[in-house]
């Protein structure tokens, strides 16, 4: 049996909600418990209500050395509670945690850095805060500056760092700290796309090493990408623990359920316009016209919009947006005069616009909606948070991490290799 | 109960020494990366100080200064003095400073206001240089009892590292310490015989000055390099013993204290 490398029993947090006390509450209650009182009862009856939040509550579960774990939850379920007690930055209220081994939190990066500090000189006392000592240091210190890819600034004061820069260092620092157990707490949103590939790529060559990988984030396919299970925290409690592929499905089902019943309500938020022309329902549908929250890549999708018209508008024009949740607009589509637009609307209608052989990359999408006037200068509805939709890809878990491609879109291509007959002699 | 066992914890002491130092470092060259003058600024301190009590209180209240120049008998107090007071001025903000690290690293989390203190041996050994070029400016000579300045260094290090301590850990959770500590700091430097010396003090208030374990170090370091006499043997021994009980009684509440860090700060 692979040994343990981290194990809850019935781990519970509770954090102190409200003001923080004041030093006569703590002179009070030194006073009680000198007494032999109980604390919170006595404030209670005092009438002084203490109030106090479960951050996490019984939470048991156990990671083998050599696993990656995905943490999912919605904010505030506790995911970075169990990351705090993981890392021993903070003590559980009650229960057990043990850790086995070196541990290395990646909460925030660069936490550590001093800014009027030169990089090289933060990533000594980057390492050091992580148990390196300097010796340990010398001997990464090369591969740490090429993996964040900082040559060129090395010696200069880290305030003159761009904060992807900063993070990169960070990140660097910490994965060269010979860890045991890394934790990741939705720190890949930093940094540009290559970057968070490699770092991804990093983690992976860290759980193969047989090292230990908690991994926090809202990205589902990040986190079937790297981690075999999946621990989904609620309100403070596992909900659920087990195969990734399976607890990810679960989730995000849930999610997108939780999302299109308040449909109504994100279409009513962060919504702009003049309101003569407005979408009344908006439905992500695949080929065959079914609402669907998910679609392979290649598939065609279908985005169908129902408007309702104050009163007749001459040309409106409607515009559909896809928009890659985490690095911004893919593309932004038009009805056109010339073909599809109609020439004047009043009452109720819809429109539909049908993207087919869908060549998104698998991850998460979100749709924005215009209605304008014929020349898109002024707008008659904007519907900035639209519904989403995901593109799930078709090698599922680790496997794609080897995909050839990487980027926003699959575009069909070919690589052709030509030999040079004979390399010619230098002259 | 909550507990915690680890199986294996690989970071060694020698790790931590090491972060103790890059901390130290990072503080020192904070404060003085982009100043023209550096560490120079060290001397400034003191040596301003020196200079304004020996106008207000040599020159105009004619504090006797038992047989040596004022300024040089004022100086040997103030190195220490300032050492003391800008170490605590500085460490009870550090934990609440270095917050940024407290809640997402794990290490024993006295290593922070001991980088405060550390950062402030390096000013301290600048203004003793310029202490050994007073010395040479007023004639003033090493005596036979010089090496028990390094006992009085020894009984300072302790006494501020322990206050240092304790005012950082509950500034942690009641920030109304920090203006506590720094109007205190002012009062403390007149309840030490910094400016005067302690015989010169009345008597009726020796008592309360003997309590106050600053004065047999600034007196110590006094007789060690001013006056090369034998320090007060007894007062040494009574302010040893306090500095010691000060010691011992911050580093348990501080790491009583320390698992609540993370999440009060």
């Amino acid at each position: 049996m692979t040994p343990l490398a981290i194990q809850l029993e019935s781990a519970s947090k509770r954090y102190r909600a409200g003001r923080s006390r004041t030093l006569v509450d703590l002179v009070a209650s030194n006073v009680d418990r000198l007494r032999g009182k109980d604390q919170d009862v006595h404030s209670a009856a005092r009438g002084k209500i203490d109030a106090t939040l479960w951050a996490l509550r019984d939470v048991s579960f156990d990671v083998a050395e050599g696993a990656g774990l995905g943490v999912i939850g919605r904010n505030g379920a506790g995911k970075t509670t169990l990351l705090k007690l993981i890392s021993r930055v903070t003590w559980p209220t009650s229960g057990v945690v043990r850790v086995a081994g070196r541990v290395v939190s990646l909460i925030e990066l660069g936490a550590g850095f001093h800014p009027e500090l030169t990089g090289r000189e933060n990533v000594y006392l980057g390492g050091g805060l992580f148990g390196l000592t300097r010796s340990e240091i010398d001997r990464q210190f090369d591969r740490i500056v090429a993996f964040a890819e900082v040559e060129r600034l090395i010696d200069t004061p880290m305030k003159r760092f761009s904060s992807g820069l900063y993070a990169r260092l960070g990140f660097s620092v910490a994965i060269h700290s010979n860890p045991d157990i890394v934790l990741v707490d939705e720190v890949l949103a930093v940094g540009d796309a290559a970057f968070r590939r490699r770092a991804l790529e990093a983690l992976r060559q860290i759980i193969n090493d047989g090292k230990t990988v908690l991994f926090i984030s809202h990205d589902m396919w990040n986190v079937r990408r790297l981690c075999d299970r999946i621990l989904w925290l609620e309100d403070g409690r596992v909900r659920a623990y087990g195969p990734a592929g399976e607890i990810a499905e679960r989730y995000m089902n849930e999610v997108n359920l939780a999302a299109l019943a308040n449909q109504g309500v994100t279409l009513q938020s962060h919504r702009g316009g003049t309101g003569e022309l407005r979408y009344t329902a908006i439905d992500v549908n695949d080929e065959g016209g079914r609402p669907v929250t998910a679609l392979a890549q290649g598939a065609t999708l279908i985005v169908r919009a129902s408007y309702r018209a104050e009163k007749p508008i001459e040309r409106p024009v409607f515009q559909v947006a896809i928009i890659d949740v985490d690095t911004g607009l893919v593309i932004t589509t038009a009805t056109s005069a010339r073909s599809d637009s109609p020439d004047r609307v009043s009452g109720e209608g819809a429109v539909e616009c049908r993207f087919a052989n869908m060549p998104l990359r698998p991850r998460q999408y979100a749709l924005r909606l215009t209605i304008t006037d014929s020349h898109q200068l002024a707008s008659y509805d904007v519907v900035t948070a639209g519904p989403r939709f995901s593109v799930v890809g078709r090698g599922l878990g680790v496997d794609s991490l080897a995909d050839e491609e990487d980027g926003l879109v699959s575009l069909p291509f070919e690589f052709r290799h030509t030999r040079a007959a004979a390399a010619a002699p230098r002259s | 109960m909550p507990q915690r066992t680890d199986r294996a914890e690989r970071i060694s002491p020698a790790a931590y020494w090491e972060l103790l130092m890059n901390l130290t470092r990072r503080e020192v060259k904070g404060r003085y990366s982009q100043s023209f003058f550096g560490i120079a600024w060290a001397i400034a301190q003191p040596l301003a100080t020196m200079a304004v009590f020996t106008i207000v209180f040599s020159r105009l209240a004619k504090m006797p200064s038992e047989g040596v120049p004022y300024p040089i008998f004022a100086y040997a107090a103030l190195v220490p003095w300032f050492f003391f007071s800008n170490s605590v001025a500085s460490g009870t903000l550090s934990l609440v400073t270095y917050r940024n690290i407290v809640t997402k690293t794990y290490f024993p989390r006295e290593i922070i206001p001991l980088a405060q203190v550390c950062s402030r041996l390096i000013d301290f050994s600048v203004a003793a240089v310029l202490y050994l070029a007073l010395m040479a400016y007023y004639h003033v000579s090493l005596g036979p009892w010089a090496w028990t300045s390094l006992l009085f260094f020894a009984l300072l290090m302790l006494f501020t590292v322990g206050v240092t301590f304790a005012t950082s850990a509950i500034d942690v959770f009641y920030r109304d310490v920090n203006p506590v500590v720094q109007i205190g700091l002012q009062l403390w430097l007149y309840l030490t015989p910094v400016a005067y010396s302690l015989s010169a003090a009345p008597v009726r208030f020796r008592l309360f000055l003997v309590l106050n374990p600053l004065s047999a170090i600034v007196e110590g370091f006094r007789s060690a390099m001013v006056f090369g006499r034998a320090p007060d043997w007894q007062l040494t021994a009574i302010s040893a013993a306090m500095i010691v009980g000060v010691f011992v009684i911050a580093f348990v509440m501080f790491k009583r204290m320390d698992k609540y860090f993370a999440d009060v700060i």
